[in-house]
């Protein structure tokens, strides 16, 4: 479904990524784990149009989106939940979600999409004129999860949930991100924190200072020292 | 030198008898030069942009008004007090104002700009003015020369040198510099030593001061003074397109500027021209805003420097070994910081939850963990960009957490930013040669600079001295950000992922300069997430999560300890 | 002490200024705080309408709202351009300020070179009629801009909130990157937005000719009042600028009362004043 191939992203003439190339498969959960400053979210931010690509090809689908714009990129049925959430904090719960399904495709479904949303969260539905802003971390973070499916995505980006999360609640979002993982939702999951990820992965990429330096099953990951070598510096 | 030939020729005029209109005229280039100067040394210089600078001009023409006419004090007794009440009053501002970090900018100007309104309504309805205006007819001017208009001729030739001359003092010294560091970046300026309250302050009396002289001068001029008339829009328009058009950062631009615009603004006086020459005014300020940021002296400014194009890397080994020594030899593992229970909170998010560690003499100390961990918020904290809510922070015994960040630089604390936050209007020299003015050492501008072209060798900087920090890539920006933090020879150094966006071969030219400054004497925390280059350069690792220190010891000791792992890795349910 | 009577007159004058005020500062606050962009050149606008009404009034013998259906529809066109010249230009907030502040000086300029710096004044239809309400005036045309003021703030309330349209521009002035991602295309939302600020500012000008003698020079006397109205009542909320104006017209009214007139100012300024330096994150 996705292809990126031989990606160059870079900020201003700083280098970011260098000859990245993934691939995701419908219904498939991808991971890409690595430490922090590796590129994983400059990566995420590529493919979802929000940051230009120097060098190398991105299809969705057979088709060429290396230099569409985001909002197109949208319309074609990808959906971010971006790192640290990002929700519009000065809007409600409510039109945090329905801002999710601002494409033509999901606001015929919107009521639907809501309703399932608050059926998933259902603290959400308490909640629903709060400000956004005000909510707890765990709680911002099922908000964005929610704005994103409210996009009625075929594929997923997420970005970092368990960023500055307790454990507990980390539990909680991993449980949701299987969830929609077995409705069929294919979903690039980039992560810091390897071992969740690995845990509900179908296929991972291992990225380090802007280079993929692994891929395969989580087991084979696991086996290989590039994961401690990338987070912890040497195979301890 | 030129100035003063100028000077004497202008003063000389009155000599020659010419027409009375062609002296009002002169005497008017020297009024707008005076105010628009004026405005420059506070908010061309620290970037401040007031729109209420007819405040303190109308402050001043009110004192000489009302000492003058209303009380009978002699002309030139008022004077001085015009500029003092000008200067109180924006002191006064500037106290309350320059304290709250929102009030830059835009909100600043807005601040001014209210500013004016009210006076000119106190003004207006006390017994100051009451309505009708003050008139000096009956006032004396004082018999310089022959005639008042010579007189005022003289006075306002005078009060346009002082501001003139004032602005190029303040601009060759390290005063000067400081304000050009506000401009660009106020909190690296603060954290670098620049002590930005106060000068702030100290430039917004001076403006105020010559805005009031030039105000008293000027009623004597007009004779006639209403609240209208002084505090309109005029004089607050004109003195942002006249130092903007001549160049807000350089003492003479405003003077071009004044002259250009007044002899504008009479080549088309009378009639409708006078209406076309108002749009024209309007016109120029908008182009000058939009391309010709810098004004007229920014393009001499351009020239000068020469430009040389292209980014040619920085050799493997170019940096000299040849550079001045910090602090004490390595071998007395004495302990320099302290953190005791640090903590700091954001809007309900706990970033650092009691940190206690120590950094140890001559060492160099890795500060890891995984993101948003507290990292970068401790360095903040200990430079002193943030005031942490508890703890202590000992730097050889002297508690840091209630010091300013200026206070912090003198003692000899340095940081580098993970995106590097050069002075983007300042060249590469004195970016370095600020930090050398304004760190412990506290040097004079000619010693600062010797300093900073040392340190610019060290780095491998030197041929780029009079770059522009935006002709340099990434990897020099960083060098210059280490050769800045070191040229103020500080004892303690702080790198904040001074790796990150480097290509290997740069990293390692990196890793080397790091090595080479802790053998220069400095002791350094290094923030850093290149886990090999970590194991490779410090001497001791601290891992910290959740704000709060779980692990520190050797470097491999430390990245094997199991809840380090996890804090990194998660749990890996095998 | 005033008599009831006269307080009373007071304090509808100062609900029917504040209404004006409110008229006024529509325009600016949503595009400072849903634009980022401080458009001082609105003020001119104000007047460019004013005087476009009294000419279209005078010389044509066109209703002042007849003329009104004309220039609104003018204004939101050159809204528009403006904002299509500030994106293409990359002005950022500050450098909006100065750039209008030049628009301002070049607007009053053209004002002065059709019109004159004479004073003028429109012989309204409406001219003196007045409602009664006990011992109360209450003027025909004071009436409308309250009516009109609220009306437009209302109208732009329940855009922003309820329809797609206006919580993408909120969602975009808050991330526009974020927006972006979710479909919201920014850019084109600033264009209609600034050209709908800028037809209130026709709008406006339309009353300001129906209430006050025009001179060029008066662009300048409402900007500390309306300024002061815009961040007291919050920056991007269209309810704000009216609740503000009607608060602070009210305050001025009863100062103008018990004392003299030309106090009225000092409300304005001292609240604005302590606003910014007691609660500058408002901004």
């Amino acid at each position: 479904m996705l292809e990126a191939e031989g990606l160059h992203v870079g900020y201003g003439d700083a280098p970011a990524l260098w000859d990245v190339s993934l691939t995701v498969g419908c219904g498939e959960l991808v991971a890409v784990v690595g430490p922090n400053g590796a590129g994983k979210t400059t990566l995420v931010n590529a493919i979802a149009r929000l940051l230009p690509i120097r060098r190398g090809r991105l299809r969705l689908d057979q088709d060429d989106v290396t230099h569409v714009s985001a909002q197109a990129v949208c319309r074609a049925g990808v959906a971010l939940i971006p790192e640290g959430r990002r929700l519009f904090g000065g809007m409600s719960v409510e039109e945090n979600l329905e801002m999710g399904a601002y494409r033509a495709d999901a606001r015929r479904h919107r009521a639907d999409g809501l309703e399932r949303v608050y059926a998933l969260f259902p603290i959400l539905r308490e909640r629903r004129r709060q400000l956004a802003g005000s909510l707890s971390g765990g709680q911002q973070q099922m908000v964005a999860i929610g704005r994103a499916l409210m996009a009625r995505p075929r594929l997923l980006l997420v970005d970092e949930p368990s960023l500055g999360l307790a454990p507990v609640v980390v539990d909680q979002v991993f449980a949701v991100i299987e969830t929609i993982h077995r409705n069929g939702v294919a979903i690039l999951l980039i992560e810091q924190n390897a071992a969740r990820a690995l845990a509900v992965a179908t296929r991972a990429y291992v990225l380090d200072g802007g280079r993929v330096v692994s891929a395969g099953r989580p087991a084979e990951l696991l086996a290989r020292p590039h994961i401690r070598e990338a987070y912890l510096g040497e195979d301890l | 030198m030129l100035l003063v030939a100028a000077g004497l020729a202008l003063a000389a005029v009155p000599a020659l008898e010419p027409p009375a209109f062609f002296e009002s005229l002169l005497y008017l280039v020297f009024h707008w030069i005076a105010l628009a100067t004026s405005w420059a040394i506070l908010s061309g210089f620290s970037g401040y942009f007031s729109f209420g600078h007819g405040a303190f001009f109308g402050a001043g023409m009110y004192t000489t008004a009302t000492l003058a006419a209303t009380y009978g004090v002699p002309f030139l007794w008022t004077l001085p007090a015009a500029g003092a009440v000008a200067a109180l009053l924006g002191v006064g501002i500037g106290a309350v104002v320059f304290r709250v970090r929102r009030l830059r900018g835009e909100l600043f100007a807005l601040l001014t700009m209210a500013v004016t309104f009210v006076l000119a309504t106190v003004v207006l309805n006390t017994w100051i003015d009451g309505g009708p205006g003050v008139f000096l007819s009956a006032v004396e001017v004082p018999r310089i020369v022959a005639s008042p208009a010579s007189t005022i001729y003289l006075l306002g030739l005078t009060v346009a040198l002082a501001a003139v001359v004032a602005a190029w003092a303040v601009q060759r010294a390290r005063f000067g510099r400081g304000l050009f560091a506000i401009a660009d970046d106020e909190d690296v300026a603060e954290v670098l030593g620049v002590p930005t309250y106060r000068f702030k302050l100290v430039a917004f009396g001076v403006s105020c001061f010559l805005a009031g002289v030039t105000g008293g001068i000027h009623a004597l001029f007009v004779i006639y003074v209403t609240v209208a008339e002084t505090f309109s829009i005029t004089v607050p328009l004109y003195v942002v397109l006249m130092s903007v058009l001549g160049g807000a950062r350089h003492w003479l631009g405003p003077a071009i500027g004044a002259t250009f615009v007044t002899l504008l603004t009479f080549a088309f006086v009378g009639g409708e021209w006078a209406v076309v020459g108002r749009a024209a005014i309007g016109l120029t300020l908008i182009a000058v805003i939009l391309f010709l940021p810098e004004g007229i002296m920014g393009l001499t400014r351009r020239r000068e420097r020469g430009r040389a194009r292209g980014f040619p890397a920085i050799p493997a080994g170019a940096t000299s070994p040849g550079a001045p020594a910090l602090g004490i030899m390595p071998g007395s593992p004495r302990t320099m910081l302290v953190c005791r229970d640090v903590r700091k909170a954001f809007r309900g998010v706990q970033a650092l939850a009691g940190v206690d560690l120590e950094v140890r003499e001559g060492e160099i100390l890795g500060l890891v963990g995984p993101n948003g961990s507290g990292k970068s918020t401790l360095i903040n904290v200990v430079s002193g960009y943030y005031r942490p809510e508890a703890g202590r922070i000992l730097l050889d015994g002297r508690d840091l957490a209630r010091e300013s960040g200026h206070r912090i630089a003198r003692l000899g604390v340095a940081r580098t930013y993970q995106i590097p936050r050069p002075f983007s209007r300042l060249t590469v020299l004195d970016n370095v040669a600020l930090a050398a003015m304004f760190g412990p050492a506290v040097l004079d501008r000619a010693g600062a600079e010797r300093e900073a072209r040392r340190w610019l060798e060290f780095v491998g900087l030197a041929e780029r001295a009079q770059a522009l920090p935006s002709e340099l890539n990434l990897h020099q920006r960083k060098f210059l950000e280490l050769a800045r933090a070191l040229a103020a020879a500080p004892r303690l150094v702080l790198l904040d992922e001074v790796l990150s966006g480097l290509t290997p071969a740069e990293m390692a030219d990196a890793v080397a300069l790091v090595r080479r400054i802790r053998d220069r004497g400095a002791t350094i925390v290094f923030i850093e997430h290149v886990m090999r280059a970590v194991l490779d350069l410090t001497d001791r690792a601290v891992v910290l999560n959740y704000g709060q220190v779980i692990a520190e010891g050797r470097p491999r000791d430390v990245m094997r300890q199991p809840d380090v792992v996890v804090a990194y890795l998660g749990k890996i349910h095998a | 002490m005033p008599s009831l009577t006269l307080l009373g007159q007071s304090l509808l004058s100062g609900l029917f200024i504040g209404g004006l005020y409110g008229l006024f500062g529509l325009g600016l606050s949503l595009s400072w705080g849903l634009l980022r962009l401080i458009n001082l050149a609105h003020f001119a606008l104000i007047f460019l309408g004013a005087y476009l009404t009294y000419h279209l009034t005078t010389t044509a013998g066109l209703d002042p709202f007849l003329a009104l259906l004309v220039i609104a529809p003018t204004f939101f066109v050159l809204g528009v351009a403006l904002q299509a010249a500030f994106a293409r230009l990359g002005v950022g907030e500050f450098a909006s300020l100065l750039v209008t502040f030049g628009l301002t000086v070049v607007i009053e300029s053209v004002i002065q070179g059709i019109w004159t710096a004479d004073f003028r004044r429109l012989e309204s239809p409406y001219g003196t009629a007045a409602l009664r309400a006990g011992p109360l005036f209450l003027p025909v045309t004071e009436v409308l801009i309250l009516v009109a003021a609220a009306v437009l703030s209302v109208a732009t309330w329940a855009w922003l909130r309820y329809t797609y349209v206006g919580k993408a521009l909120r969602a975009g002035a808050e991330d526009p990157a974020i927006a972006a991602a979710f479909g919201v295309d920014h850019r084109r939302l600033a264009l209609l937005l600034s050209g709908l600020g800028a037809a209130y500012a026709g709008v406006a000008g339309t009353f300001v000719a129906l209430l006050y003698t025009l001179a060029p020079s008066q662009i300048y006397a409402w900007i500390g009042v309306v300024f002061a109205v815009v961040i007291i009542g919050g920056l991007g909320k269209p309810l704000g600028p009216l609740v503000a104006g009607i608060a602070i017209g009210i305050s001025e009214a009863i100062t103008m009362a018990l004392t003299a007139p030309s106090w009225a100012p000092l409300v304005s300024f001292t609240l604005l004043i302590l606003v910014l330096v007691l609660r500058p994150d408002r901004v």
